[in-house]
């Protein structure tokens, strides 16, 4: 047995992970103490990391047009056709879509190849999709891609104000030292600013519950105020900024009660709010998806900046406009230029930064213009402009908006190839070429955190099947046309270095990403290099961005952008629809392609849902569980109802991660019409008007499978793993076709199994089917035309791990009197159900530390901990 | 002096009311009279040990002190005559005893078929302990026995005569085994599970003749053309009351010897229990209502404060070949059906509903609850609330009730 110390591939955080190797086998994970990004911590989605290493839905070989390929013929055909088309249409017609999942290594090779070899700068990455719109506003404000904050500052900081952003669910492990900062710092504030009673805002000392969209008004209006109330610090604008008079010109409307009244918000509440940011001096503005993925994203950030550069709030301890990523290696992607309109090493398109490229790299073919953004590049491929695309590690199919304009796309396109450690997307059906990569665990290379730390991922166990590095596949194409002298590594320690020389080469303090301290690594000071922050250049004498009052803009200056706030495509509540806002869930993550593997995280929510408020749910006629079908236009996702009060009336909150393989039409991002910042082209995807529809079912249903089933068209299904098996909740909408669907999905599972049981009461319009080979349970399934008749899920779930099987009698009964369930799962960690902890409460439980004594609940990541304080409080009452 | 109570018949329904008596302080000299040379055996059991599954001792109904201390024990012997006038029993042998009480329990003979069997070797019927001697000296090997009736006693006789290593036919007139007790899914579930030991079925048929060679059965036709070879032949096709005794003594019979609710029959002092009785429209043949009756009989006989004999829709509760059978209630009557089965654990099970009652119960394989639905079905309770658990059964059912309500 030894310790591994490698970096988690789930969110930006990029906590530090010890991993307990045993042979060939990871055998746990726990959280890193020496890594400064969570020193010890784990949420649970890390926790479970080892669970993920199954050859479950793994590319294990190549696959050519269908059938399995050898690598050589793979790369071959790859190379050829990359070739003829750019030959035939240009380099225009190629195109590289890559993703934050991408090690640096990988992304460096993979833009090196197409934007200084094939000459196009079609380049783009699912980063579009999650913080492009920051990255332009740090661009315009200081000239440079550069966050100007630390975790530390969270801890450090007198007030968090955290707007878009619900980091309990999505950055834990932040949250929780945000949380532990605040028990020793009584006066710390936390703002949330979010339409919905986030999990976030649960802890909050003010929760903000705005209008959807209309943060921009928010701190438009915040500028207003601290000008109005001398809460400026006049000496940094004058010396440090430019274009502060324009900005404030823009914000002359803005009093409170217009932004009360633009926001939805009690006046008083605002200037709650006002008065604490302007009083308070160690602010953090912790943003995240909910204000980038707006058509004003890149505005909105910039409003944000704003008000930190008025008040000269950053670049010291426990300040600054924190931009925090979704992804592992978002940041990693930006550093090398992995988007279309950056070159690579926070170089652009600017002539200048061109020739200094095309020198370092001898590449002559350097592309000079910026590429198409993953939205136009997805346009493209359907018109027929890009002929050749390659997609590496990401799902554009579900994760881009207007999905079945993308699906149109990937169908389209001349030649598609896919790159990508699992098979089972539903990208990967469209592929011409499919290339098995290494997946986390096998590769080997560095990814950057959203406070610019920079962490080894190391191998830990062998690559499955005949999967490869991204960055060897990328270097055996590159070499098949012809391009070996620029692509001859080895290792990924060579790559690295050459990055690293990149960011430093003619650079002299010119550039915020320099890294050039690290160009002459040895493999061996590779392996075992520590968590690093950039900058770090070799000349400590140039100095730190922002800290120092320094930025890269032409004058040195950072800029205040002059905007005006704008609320999305408001048409008001006149067409009696519904907005549409989506989001991530506490234990899942992007399009469970990793996460959906992992029963116990599919435990705190199982089924696809979207939530309403009590009083829509009302008006339409819908109760908890019912059936809705959420439409706008052509497009509509069929879903169960969940009710809560969090969800502010006139809204509807759809989870982002179920795709085809997990549910069927739910993939929400189909509703999301392809709206995109100008600035950033990054898409609207928190914003569609829907119009919802009760959908009548005549049978509900359970099916418990050993393997995955085919299953027969349905008018809703939704499939979560269980320990051994899958466990398939569905619905029926017509009766008439109630015992077709029963014998359709009986039909494969019946040979399975060597006995079968069946009880059928027609009257109630229940049906139960359960087949067993010897003492182990195969499938069981149950239909029933009122679902409260169901067995319950924990309790079914557990069946197929339970043995041997004695009596099938109780499985039939969906029920055994003798093991109650323990209801939903609440803490994921130490999996403690929410009728244990209902008892616990009953028992005299009365506060979440009680809860932890007795059942270890919530002493771990803590997500749990706002639903704790929920059902405490209701019990309460 | 004591009182005498002459028991005319020593089966099991005399077992049963001896059982009662015996368990009390009694007034009477009790005087048993058999035909049989084996007295108070357990019939029900007799398949069992023609299967080599039970052992003979095991059959005694009484403790060997009782039959030997307690009463006047006439075994082997046959009653020619009662006087009911005078209060006498003339046995075959030529005593004549005087009674005080007479009980008659003389059971019931299987009724045979309208067919020519005389001078055939081989047919015979299971219904004593020395048709069981006769057919366990028989030699099985190679040989081929057929039963005729698929009703619980045939099915009894097949299965020790399959057990003893007979070549096994059963043939039976209706679709489906049992079906007095079952219905027509569980018939063949039974059989089913049946074929599995490797008995084989006729059903929807009967025998019309049976062929001979040197007296020796060696074959039989069946009512659909076919031909049956057979060394043996089993009769199993239903009970008929035994009257004769008491119809020959003027005593009220129809079917069976009528009785009221006391089992008081139409002469004075003589009363009447089991197979041989009847009630109303009903006979008696299994178990449970005799033993009813034995209780109602001895509280009259002690003197006791007397309860009726009430009819009740006894559950039947049966194993066949290790295969358990439960039934209650009307399980032909039509209205919802609740139908469990797995076929190849042998297991159906059929709850009968008409609105808001259970009205019958057909469990086959696993009769888990019958007495559970039995009083449902007997108390006409409203099983609405148990409807979605009721057929995995009582503690299901409130577990379910349990759950519906934290919902």
């Amino acid at each position: 047995m030894s310790t591994c110390r490698t970096t988690c591939p789930y969110c930006g955080v990029g906590c530090g992970v010890a991993a307990e190797v045993d042979g060939d086998k990871l055998i746990a994970v726990s959280g890193d103490e020496l890594h400064p990004a969570n020193a010890g911590r784990l949420c649970v989605k890390g926790t479970t990391l080892a669970e993920t290493l199954t050859s479950q839905g793994r590319l294990l070989h190549p696959v050519v047009y269908g059938e399995r390929a050898s690598w050589d013929s793979a790369l071959d055909q790859v190379a050829h056709k990359l070739d003829a088309v750019r030959q035939a249409h240009g380099p225009g017609a190629i195109a590289f879509y890559l993703s934050g999942q991408l090690l640096t290594e990988d992304y460096y090779v993979a833009n090196k190849l197409m934007k200084g070899f094939l000459g196009s700068a079609n380049v783009d990455t699912n980063s579009r999709l999650c913080m492009s719109a920051a990255v332009a506003a740090y661009q315009r404000a200081f000239g440079a891609d550069y966050v100007p904050c630390s975790y530390t500052d969270l801890e450090e900081s007198d007030l968090v104000v955290m707007v878009g952003s619900n980091a309990a669910w999505t950055h834990p492990v932040i949250y929780q030292r945000m949380l532990e900062s605040r028990k020793t710092a009584p006066h710390k504030q936390i703002v949330v600013i979010d339409p919905r009673s986030t999990a976030s805002a649960d802890a909050a000392d003010l929760h903000l519950q705005i209008r959807q969209g209309s943060d921009g008004y928010l701190f438009a209006g915040l500028l207003h105020y601290l000008h109005a109330e001398g809460k400026l610090n006049t000496r940094y604008i004058g010396e440090h900024t430019d274009g502060f008079a324009d900005a404030l010109a823009g914000t002359a409307e803005m009093t409170p009660p217009v932004v009360a009244g633009m926001t939805g918000l009690a006046l008083s509440q605002l200037e709650q709010f006002y008065l604490l940011f302007g009083n308070t001096e160690k602010v953090v503005t912790l943003y995240s998806q909910g204000i980038n993925q707006s058509a004003t994203g890149t505005d909105k950030c910039n409003m944000i900046i704003n008000c930190h550069l008025a008040t000269g709030r950053l670049g010291r301890p426990g300040m600054g406009p924190f931009s925090i990523t979704g992804q592992p290696n978002a940041m990693g992607g930006r550093e090398v230029g992995g988007l279309a309109n950056q070159l690579a090493a926070h170089m652009g398109f600017d002539a200048s930064d061109v020739a200094r490229v095309e020198t370092f790299w001898n590449a002559p073919d350097i592309a000079r213009e910026p590429g198409l953004k993953a939205v136009d590049m997805f346009r493209a491929a359907e018109s027929g402009d890009i002929r050749f695309l390659w997609i590496m590690a990401t799902n554009p199919a579900v994760s881009l908006p207007d999905t079945a304009q993308v699906r149109r796309a990937l169908g389209n396109c001349e030649f598609v190839v896919v790159s990508d450690c699992v098979g089972d997307t539903d990208t990967a059906a469209y592929a011409d070429v499919l290339l098995p990569a290494m997946g986390w665990g096998e590769r080997s290379g560095t990814v950057t955190n959203s406070e610019r730390c920079m962490s080894r991922q190391r191998a830990l166990v062998p690559a499955m099947g005949e999967a490869r590095p991204d960055w060897w596949i990328v270097t055996q194409v590159a070499r098949r046309l012809g391009f070996g002298h620029g692509f001859n590594y080895q290792h990924p320690v060579e790559i690295f270095t050459e990055h690293a020389q990149l960011s430093g080469f003619d650079n002299e303090g010119t550039r915020d990403f320099d890294i050039s301290a690290l160009s002459s690594l040895s493999e061996a000071e590779y392996e075992q290099m520590e968590p690093t922050y950039w900058p770090c250049p070799v000349a400590e004498s140039v100095g730190k961005p922002v800290v120092d009052g320094r930025f890269y803009t032409a004058g040195g200056l950072a800029k205040f952008v002059a905007v005006a706030p704008e609320l999305p495509c408001w048409a008001g509540d006149a067409d009696g629809l519904l907005t549409l806002n989506t989001g991530r869930l506490r234990d899942q993550w992007h399009t469970m392609t990793r996460t959906g593997r992992v029963p116990k995280l599919m435990r705190h929510r199982e089924f696809f849902s979207v939530s309403l408020s009590p009083e829509d749910a009302l008006s339409h006629g819908l109760v908890e569980s019912d059936l809705v079908e959420v439409r706008t236009g052509s497009a509509s996702i069929m879903a169960l109802v969940r009710v809560e009060d969090a969800v502010p009336q006139g809204q509807v909150f759809c989870p982002i991660h179920w795709s085809d393989q997990h549910s069927g039409n739910a993939c929400v991002n189909g509703l999301i019409p392809s709206v995109t910042d100008p600035l950033s082209g990054q898409p609207q995807l928190k914003y569609a008007r829907v119009a919802l529809s009760p959908v009548a079912v005549a049978g509900w249903g359970l099916l418990l499978t050993r393997s995955l089933s085919e299953l027969p068209n349905l008018a809703y299904w939704s499939r979560v793993p269980v320990s051994g098996g899958y466990l398939t909740f569905f619905a029926v909408a017509d009766a008439a076709d109630i015992i077709d669907v029963q014998r359709e999905l009986l039909k494969p599972l019946l040979p399975r199994a060597t006995r079968n049981s069946h009880y059928q009461d027609s009257g109630l319009g229940d049906f139960r089917d359960v087949g067993t080979v010897v003492d182990r349970l195969e499938y069981a399934l149950y239909s029933n035309a009122d679902r409260q008749r169901l067995p319950d899920r924990e309790w079914l779930s557990a069946q197929l791990a339970s043995s041997p099987l004695v009596d099938s009698v109780p499985l039939l009964a969906g029920l055994d009197p003798d093991t109650p369930s323990s209801g939903r799962l609440i803490c994921t960690c130490w999996e403690v159900g929410e009728r244990e902890i209902e008892q616990a409460v009953v028992a005299g439980a009365q506060s979440v530390e009680c809860l932890g004594k007795t059942l270890r609940c919530g002493t771990q990541c803590g997500s749990c901990i706002p639903e704790l304080k929920r059902m405490l409080l209701r019990a309460a009452v | 002096m004591r009182q005498k109570l002459i028991i005319v018949g020593a089966g099991m329904a005399a077992a049963y009311l001896l059982q009662e008596l015996l368990e009390q302080e009694h007034p009477w000299q009790i005087t048993l009279i058999g035909d049989e040379p084996d007295v108070c055996y357990n019939r029900v059991m007799l398949s069992g040990v023609l299967a080599g599954e039970t052992a003979d001792s095991d059959l005694q109904m009484l403790p060997a002190r009782h039959l030997q201390q307690g009463m006047q024990l006439l075994a082997n012997t046959r009653v020619r005559a009662v006087n009911t006038r005078e209060q006498t029993v003339l046995t075959e042998g030529g005593e004549l005893l005087c009674y005080d009480k007479l009980v008659f329990a003389t059971g019931a003979t299987v009724a045979r078929p309208d067919l020519d069997v005389d001078g055939i070797e081989g047919v015979r019927v299971l219904r004593t302990l020395e048709d069981v001697r006769f057919l366990r000296n028989q030699c099985s090997n190679g040989r081929r026995a057929v039963v005729v009736g698929g009703g619980l006693l045939g099915l009894e006789a097949a299965h020790g005569l399959n057990a003893m290593g007979f070549a096994t036919s059963v043939i039976h007139r209706q679709s489906y085994l049992m079906n007095r007790q079952l219905d027509a899914e569980g018939g063949l579930h039974l059989r089913d599970k049946m074929v599995q030991s490797g008995i084989r079925f006729y059903l929807g048929n009967s025998v019309s003749a049976l062929h001979a060679n040197d007296g020796a059965l060696t074959s039989i036709d069946l009512q659909d053309g076919s031909e049956l070879s057979c060394d043996l032949l089993v009769f199993a096709t239903g009970i008929e009351p035994r009257t004769g005794l008491a119809r020959d003594a003027g005593i009220a019979c129809a079917r069976g010897i009528l009785v009221d609710e006391y089992l008081q029959t139409s002469a004075p002092n003589c009363f009447a229990l089991g197979e041989c009785s009847q009630l109303g429209s009903h006979c008696f043949g299994l178990v449970a209502p005799i033993k009813a009756q034995a209780i109602v009989l001895a509280a009259q006989l002690t003197g006791a404060a007397a309860p009726a004999f009430v009819l009740e829709d006894w559950p039947v509760q049966l194993k066949i070949s290790g295969i358990e059978i439960f039934s209650a209630g009307n399980v032909e009557s039509g209205g919802e059906q609740l139908v469990l089965h797995d076929k190849s654990a042998g297991i159906y099970r059929r709850l009968v509903l008409q609105g808001d009652r259970l009205v019958g119960a057909v469990l086959v394989g696993d009769k888990r609850d019958g007495i559970w639905y039995a009083q449902l079905i007997r108390n006409a309770a409203d099983i609405s609330r148990y409807r979605p658990g009721l057929m995995f059964g009582k503690a299901v059912s409130e577990a379910m009730q349990l759950s519906a309500i934290a919902a």
